[in-house]
C-alpha cells in the first residue's frame, strides 16, 4: 500500500506533471532511451559474442571487457536515468502494467548475472584470457545474458503497448 | 511515369500484398517484428560505434582498424540485413501512409546515403594501412559515419510523431 502512496504522491508532484504534460519531454526522453540502445545494447552484445568466442577473438577477454566497460557503464547510466524519467512522467499507470514488473524482474537477473559471472568464471580470466576456447562458464553467461536482453527489449516494447501515449 | 508515382505505386503494391496484409491484420506481428528491428539496431549500431570510436582513436586504440573492422564486419552486415528485412515488413502494413509521412522519406534518404558511404568511402578508410589515412581524415571519415546513422535514427523515432 505504501508503494501505491508513493507512486500517487510522485505522480501529483510538479515534477511528473510537467514531464506528463509537456509536448517534448516524453518524445526526447524516449529518443534518448532507444537509441542509447545502441551503444548499451550494442556494446552488451559484442561483449557476450566474445565471451561465446564468435566475435573479437584476436583480443584477450580481459582487454575487450576493459575497453567496453566504460562505455557500457556510461551508457546503461543514460538509459537508467532516461527510463527513469519516462517512468517518473506517469508513475501510477507504468505500475499498472505487467511488462513494467517483468522488465524490472528482467533487470535485476542481467545484474545478478553479472555478479555470479565476476564471482566465478570471470576471478579466473587469467586462465582463459587468450584461450582459444572460453570455459563453458563464461559461454553460459552470455547465452544467458543474450536471452536476458532480448526478453528486457521484448518487455520494454510491450510497456509501450500497453500504455499508448495519450 | 514520374519517380513519385513509381515510389507509390511500389508502396500500393506492399501495401496490398500478402505480406502486408498480414502483418496489418495480426496483433502480434508487427510488435515481434519491431522487438526485431530494435535489438537488430542495438547490434548494428554497437558494431558500426565500435568501428567509429576505434576512428577517433578512443577505444582499441593497439588493435588496427582494419582488423577490428574485419572483426565485426559479419556481425555489422547480419544485423543490417536483420534491419532491412523487419524494417521492410513493418513499411508494408502501412506503405500508403509511409510514402506521404516526411519523417519516413527522410529516413530512407539518410538509410541509403549511409549504406552507401559504410560500403565506399568508409570501408576504404578502415580497410586502408595505418599510415595511408591521416587521423584528421579518419576523424572525419568517422564523423560523417556517425552524422548519417544518427540521421537514419532519428528520422526513425519522428515517424511515428508524424
Amino acid at each position: 500500500m505504501f508503494f501505491v502512496n508513493f507512486l500517487t504522491w510522485l505522480h501529483d508532484t510538479g515534477f511528473s506533471t510537467t514531464l506528463r504534460e509537456s509536448t517534448w519531454a516524453e518524445p526526447i526522453i524516449e529518443t534518448v532511451h532507444v537509441l542509447t540502445l545502441t551503444l548499451f545494447l550494442g556494446f552488451a552484445v559484442l561483449l557476450d559474442l566474445r565471451l561465446l568466442g564468435v566475435c573479437l577473438r584476436r583480443r584477450p577477454a580481459s582487454e575487450v571487457l576493459a575497453q567496453l566497460n566504460p562505455w557500457l557503464g556510461g551508457s546503461f547510466a543514460v538509459m537508467l536515468a532516461s527510463g527513469t524519467l519516462l517512468f517518473c512522467g506517469d508513475p501510477v499507470a507504468f505500475y499498472t502494467t505487467i511488462f513494467l514488473k517483468a522488465k524490472m524482474i528482467l533487470l535485476a537477473l542481467a545484474g545478478l548475472n553479472v555478479a555470479v559471472f565476476q564471482a566465478t568464471v570471470g576471478r579466473k580470466l587469467r586462465e582463459w584470457d587468450t584461450a582459444a576456447r572460453t570455459p563453458r562458464g563464461a559461454q553460459v553467461a552470455a547465452m544467458v545474458s543474450l536471452l536476458l536482453w532480448v526478453l528486457i527489449v521484448a518487455a520494454g516494447r510491450a510497456i509501450a503497448y500497453a500504455l499508448p501515449p495519450p | 511515369m514520374s519517380l513519385g508515382k513509381l515510389l507509390l505505386s511500389f508502396c500500393q503494391w506492399a501495401s496490398h500484398s500478402s505480406f502486408g496484409h498480414g502483418v496489418r491484420d495480426s496483433v502480434w506481428l508487427f510488435p515481434c517484428i519491431e522487438i526485431c528491428h530494435l535489438l537488430a539496431l542495438g547490434l548494428l549500431g554497437g558494431t558500426i560505434l565500435i568501428v567509429n570510436l576505434r576512428l577517433f582513436g578512443l577505444r582499441f586504440r593497439s588493435e588496427p582498424v582494419a582488423e577490428l573492422a574485419r572483426d565485426v564486419r559479419p556481425w555489422m552486415i547480419g544485423s543490417l540485413g536483420t534491419m532491412l528485412v523487419s524494417g521492410f515488413f513493418l513499411f508494408s502494413s502501412e506503405a500508403v501512409k509511409m510514402y506521404g509521412n516526411p519523417a519516413f522519406r527522410s529516413k530512407m534518404i539518410f538509410l541509403a546515403l549511409a549504406v552507401a558511404y559504410t560500403f565506399t568511402i568508409h570501408r576504404k578508410v578502415t580497410m586502408s594501412a595505418e599510415t595511408d589515412a591521416s587521423p584528421l581524415g579518419r576523424k572525419l571519415a568517422a564523423l560523417v559515419s556517425l552524422l548519417l546513422w544518427a540521421g537514419v535514427g532519428l528520422s526513425g523515432r519522428i515517424i511515428g510523431y508524424v
